[in-house]
Parts: structure tokens; sequence; C-alpha cells
């Protein structure tokens, strides 16, 4: 039900692959060497920044040319054996039916300390003698400690796509899932990204998913908030620690905003904690943090906020038994974007609660709680009654809209 | 608006709190008035008897020597002070020396705006004389009620609300049922202000008014919506509970306290075991103190709806 767009709207062919042309030829022209037989470089270095598409790029060009991906990342070949296991057969032959394969190492720069450095040299081994083609992905190719294996591999950058290509993407999406979203609020989202087109993607899932339109005033109280990838770090860690040191710590190393990170907090959990006991408790622990916010403000006694960032963080961790629901994205605190999108509202209603205050002797919010709604009945019901109010309390066209339910 | 249209506009005019009323037209025959607090329920007449005693004080040009100020429009007691000083830096013409400042809501200034507003009481006493409205006169601070001769408004009869509701209705050449005057009184609460408007709601309808259409006027001005909430949370769909929540915060700008209220009424009629009636009013209660001391509504009020569904699934299991 709930699939990732990063998935859903993965590539399927290099050419689906946003920006980057020069890399995407490069590649082409390598794997095209191969059919004349074994090339100088057998090994293709793909750098860049997270999120610019180097790993799908490499999943659609195999799609493309039908060949099979013998795929893994750092964690999976740490030791040379491993490696050997991984790789070193399937790096001589093709598979049974003539299906060439690809070989990729993913997330090269995992691989650290002592025990690894075998696994380096290992990989090298492998890429020397290969007869299939491989493909190796780095963050940073001129850390020094692949400055043996950067010799037997043809370098490729993966720089980050522009703005517009970026919007043009998330334009892609939203109209293939229905969403009519104005261009300023896809740039406000390409522009947080900083060329990451993976976090564009989640943060466009997180902010539209199920809407029907996407304004700018949903996302732009975005631009001054902490990165996503930071909270949604934060909030797993926070929601699923398995100890309360370690909740209070993913907050306090995160330095995220308090109050923002209880928006979150408060926003997600509902998604996450099933259970109606466990429920509860998790809502009192976040009760509590803001219990103790409100005394740290009232007092002025800021050293009271520990044990807001306690209740909202350890209180939270060890409320619940952590079953996960399976994949439950993070959403955006709405509460946020709603106080945003009805503020307008609220300000209609005061302006229209003002002047009747001033008819009716009584203060704005009073008269938008107990006359306004007997208004909006009357003007719905009788037009002459409509008129004469609205005249005796010198309403305007807008209000008068308002309160018909015209608006 | 029938609620002013039909505001008494002397204190002769005025049926209601009798002992008070008689005060106030010895005030007016004395030409000196004391700072007053005027405490009470809503609805019980006390903006109309503070406005009737400045009409019987001045004349019909009363409006000038005459000034209203709400405690929760103002913001802050600044601009009370700064509109305090130019309105009473100049003195009424006339036999009567000094202006009639009416603060509305008082008992919502937080205690420091309500230390300041004592200085500037008095400092301009001779100038301008205060009547202070509230809800409840234990939230104004002591030093300003020792300075101020208390008025206590009590519910009015209900015979005499069911006069009033005849009366404008007739005047206004509405037809009205007796169930449905019945259903008016009692939906109104004991609030004149609130009664009328139902009445007026009903009226706007053009039909003759019975208990079905109050109700439905009453319904669709009020939505049910806090129940609901209630029994979505009790059945176990928080999600859902709080986007109504939600709702009645943001779209009907509800203040938490109302919705806590109102939560509070409907405990007692929902079809729930007994003593879990009580173990959620003590619930209500703490969240209600919560308020008070300044948390976040939706945060506290969030707290509350997933308690509801911790009880709604005890509940079920038979708990």
């Amino acid at each position: 039900m709930h699939l990732p767009w990063t998935l859903k709207y993965k590539p399927k062919t290099l050419s689906e692959v946003i920006g980057n042309e020069k890399a995407k030829e490069k590649i082409l022209q390598w794997i095209k060497e191969w059919s004349r037989g074994v090339p100088e470089k057998r090994a293709l270095l793909i750098y860049g920044p997270p999120g610019v598409g180097k790993t799908v790029a490499v999943e659609a060009l195999a799609n493309d040319l039908n060949m099979e991906l013998v795929q893994s990342n750092a964690s999976d070949y740490r030791t040379a054996e491993a490696i050997q296991r991984f790789a070193g057969r399937s790096s001589q032959y093709g598979t049974l039916f003539g299906r060439k394969r690809l070989i990729l190492f993913d997330e090269i720069d995992g691989i650290t300390g002592s025990a690894d450095r075998g696994g380096l040299r290992e990989i090298t081994k492998v890429i020397r003698r290969a007869r299939t083609p491989i493909i190796l992905i780095a963050n940073d190719p001129y850390d020094p400690r692949f400055s043996t294996l950067r010799k037997f591999c043809e370098l490729v950058e993966f720089k980050k796509p522009t703005m517009t290509q970026i919007i043009k993407l998330l334009t892609r999406i939203c109209s293939l899932e229905g969403i009519r979203a104005e261009r300023d609020a896809l740039k406000v989202i390409a522009e947080r990204a900083e060329g990451d087109v993976r976090s564009a993607i989640n943060d466009l899932q997180a902010l539209a998913q199920g809407k029907d339109k996407l304004t700018f005033e949903d996302v732009a109280w975005l631009g001054r908030r902490d990165r996503k990838e930071v909270i949604f770090n934060v909030l797993r860690r926070i929601l699923y620690s398995r100890s309360l040191t370690g909740a209070l710590r993913a907050a306090n190393e995160a330095d995220v905003d308090p109050d923002m990170l209880l928006e979150w907090i408060y926003e997600n959990i509902p998604y996450h904690v099933k259970n109606p006991k466990e429920l509860a408790a998790v809502m009192e622990m976040l009760a509590l943090a803001d219990v103790y916010r409100g005394r740290a403000t009232a007092s002025q006694d800021w050293s009271l906020m520990r044990y807001y960032i306690d209740f909202m963080t350890a209180g939270v961790s060890a409320s619940w038994s952590k079953k996960s629901p399976g994949w439950t994205p993070f959403k955006f605190p709405s509460r946020i974007m709603t106080m945003s999108k009805s503020k307008e509202e609220r300000e209609m209603l005061r302006e229209i609660g003002l002047r009747i205050g001033r008819r009716c002797h009584i203060s704005a919010d009073k008269a938008a709680k107990d006359v306004i709604p007997f208004l909006k009945v009357i003007f719905q019901n009788n037009p002459e009654m409509k008129d004469g109010l609205a005249r005796w309390f010198g309403l305007n066209e807008d209000m008068v809209k308002f309160l018909s339910g015209e608006k | 608006m029938w609620t002013e249209k039909y505001r008494p506009r002397s204190l002769d005019e005025m049926v209601d709190q009798e002992e008070i009323v008689n005060r106030l037209k010895s005030f007016v025959k004395a030409r000196n008035v004391p700072h007053c607090i005027f405490a009470g329920p809503p609805g019980t007449g006390k903006t109309t008897a503070a406005l009737c005693l400045a009409h019987d004080l001045y004349g019909p040009g009363y409006q000038e020597h005459l000034m209203e100020l709400n405690a929760s429009d103002e913001r802050g007691i600044n601009v009370v002070r700064e509109t305090v000083k130019t309105f009473a830096r100049t003195r009424s013409i006339g036999d009567v020396p000094f202006k009639i400042l009416i603060l509305d809501e008082a008992d919502n200034m937080t205690s420091d705006a309500q230390q300041a507003l004592r200085r500037t009481m008095e400092r301009y006493t001779e100038t301008a004389r205060f009547i202070l409205i509230a809800n409840y006169s234990g939230r104004i601070i002591e030093p300003i009620q020792s300075r101020c001769a208390p008025f206590r408004f009590t519910y009015l009869p209900e015979e005499h609300i069911r006069k009033r509701i005849e009366y404008i209705a007739e005047n206004e050449g509405v037809v009205l049922l007796e169930d449905g005057l019945k259903a008016i009184i009692e939906l109104g609460g004991g609030d004149l202000r609130r009664t009328i408007n139902i009445l007026q709601t009903a009226a706007s309808t053009g039909k003759p008014v019975d208990a079905e259409t109050v109700y439905s006027v009453v319904g669709k001005a009020n939505p049910k919506d806090v129940r609901e909430m209630m029994i979505t949370a009790l059945n176990g769909d928080f999600i859902n509970a709080r986007n109504k929540l939600r709702e009645l915060l943001l779209k009907y700008g509800l203040a938490g306290s109302d919705i806590l209220g109102q939560i509070h009424s409907e405990v007692f009629r929902l079809n729930i075991p007994e003593r879990w009636k009580v173990k959620i009013i003590e619930i209500i209660g703490e969240t209600d103190y919560r308020l008070l001391q300044g948390s976040n509504e939706e945060i506290q009020l969030s707290a509350l709806l997933a308690k509801f569904v911790e009880a709604g699934e005890e509940i079920r299991k038979g708990g």
C-alpha cells in the first residue's frame, strides 16, 4: 500500500535517469567495449554525492541490456573471503543461459577499518582478473584507501542535477499521482533537496501523498527547518531505539530544534504505535514533555527543559514494545501545515468577530464562538435577514460569502 | 441582531437582577459611581447593566463618556493603559466629573496585567471609573477586588426568560409553538443572549418554530463533532479522532478549554460502564489543569483522546 515513491518511480531505463548526460554516455561507451572483448579498464568507478542516481543508473543499465545484476553493498563484503564468495566466481563467467552478468559493488566508502583492508585488496584482485564488467560506487573516490583500486578503474562522475531538472521530475510524479502542484511549491522542495533527488522525492511523498493539490503554503514553512534525512533518522532512532540512552542521544546529537522534534514525534506516533495501551502511554509522555516545556517557559528556568527532552525521547521509547507495523513513511507535522493553511480562515473569523463584537459588546473570540455559528445558519436560511445583518454589522462581500458558505 | 434590538436601554427597562439594578439606580441618583466588578455567568445582563448605568448617568449622548474595552481583544495591558490615558485625560462636561470604562472579560487577564491595571485604576480614579466584567470574580486579584464594589449576577429565572422570548417572538411576528419555546429555553442553558440567538436562528427558517426546527438549527450551528470525536476515539480510531480535534481547534476556532468542557458534559451521556466515566473525569480534570498552566491544547487533548482509545479497548475486553 505504502510503496515509497523513490521505488515506485525508479527509472527503468538509463535515459530516464535525470541529468548527468555525459556520465551516462561514458557508461554506455564503456559497457559497449565489453562486447568487443575485455577492455583496458575492467571496472568503472562511479562517484558523486548521495541521492543523485548512481545506483539507480546502474540498475537501469542492467535492465536496458538485459544483464543479470549481481549486487551487494559494503556490509556484505567486509572480508576477502566474503568478496570471493560474492564476486569471485561470477566475475569469471556469464550465466548458464548466456545472459551476461554485471557486478556492482555499492557504497564502497562503507568499507572501513583494518579488517577491510583485505577487502579492498580483494576487490582489486577481482577486478584485475574480471571477465565480466564490474562497477563500483563511491561518494569520495579520492579517499587514499582507494588509491590502488583507482588505477584499475575508469572514473565517472555523477553531479547534482539542476533545480530545473528536479522540478521537472517532481512535476511528472505529481501528474502521475493526480496531484495538482504549484510550481512554487515544487521549487521549495527542490531547493531544499540541494541536488539530492532521493530526498526531494521523499519530501514530495511526505507532503503530498493522498492530496489532490499541493500549494506553496503547504511547503513554505519547510524553508527554515532542519534537513529531513536528519529528522527521519533521529525519529527512527527515538521511536525504535533499544535503549533509553540511545533515544536520548539521538535527540542530543542531532541538533534539531526540540519544538520541531516534538511535532514530528507527535505527528508520527499513531502510525507506528498501534496497541491502545501503549499509544496512551506514549501520548502521555509527549503530554508530560509539553507540560515541562510550559513550566520551563513560565518560570524562565531553562534547566527544566531537560525533562522536556527526556520525556519526548526516552519516555516515548520506553513506553512501547517497538513492534513495527511494517514500512511506514514518516509524515510531516501536519499541525504546522494546517495551521498555515487555516490561517486565512482564522483571520477571516477574527475580522468578522471584531465587527460583531463592536455591535454586540463582546470580544471577537466570543463572537466567533457564540454568534458566528448562528449567523452562518441564518445567512443560509434567510436572504432578507442576511442582507439586513450584513449591513448592520458592516460586513464586506468576502465576509458575507464566507458566512454563507460560498467560500 | 435581536440580542441588540431587545437589549434594555435604561435601568428602568431591566426586569432582572433587581437588587443590583436598585443599587445602580442609587449611584445614578448620587451622581457617583465607584469602581465595580460585575461577575456572573454569560447572558445574565452584566454588559447590559453597565451600558444602562452609563445611559442613565449621562443621558442620550452617553457614548461620549463611555469606553468599552475587551481584555481578550486588546493586546496586553499596554494597550489598555494607553487607551485609558487618552480617554481619561479630559474631564467629562456636565455634572458627572468622570467617564466610565467597561473592561469586559477582565478575568482573562494575567495577574501581571491585572497589577498594572490596578495602578492605572488608581492613577485615574478622579476622571475614570472602571467596571470590570468577569465570569468569575475569583480570577480577579485581591487588590483590585478590594477597590471595587462587587456585584454578583445570577442566572435569570426561567419564567423571565420565557416571557422575554415570548415577547420578542410576538413583536417579530414569529409563530412560536410551545415545544419550540421549551427547546429554545433548554438549549439556551440560562444564557439569555444565546437563547435569543437560538430564537432568531430558528425564526430565520421562515417556518413556525417547533422543537424540531430548534434542534435542527442548533445542531447545524453547534456541530456534534465533540461527541463524534470521543466516540471515534473509543472505537479505537485515534488518527481520525485526532483529525476531528484538529478541525475543532483550527476550523471552528474553538478553545481547548471549551472542547474540554463539552467533553466533560458528554462523558456522563456516553454508553460506557459507570466506573469508567469517573476514571475519565479524573483524566479530564488533569488535562484541564494542564491547559490552565499554559500547556499546548492539541497535544494535551490528543493525549486525552489516546486515553479514550485505551478505555474503549478495555471496555470491549470486558474490563
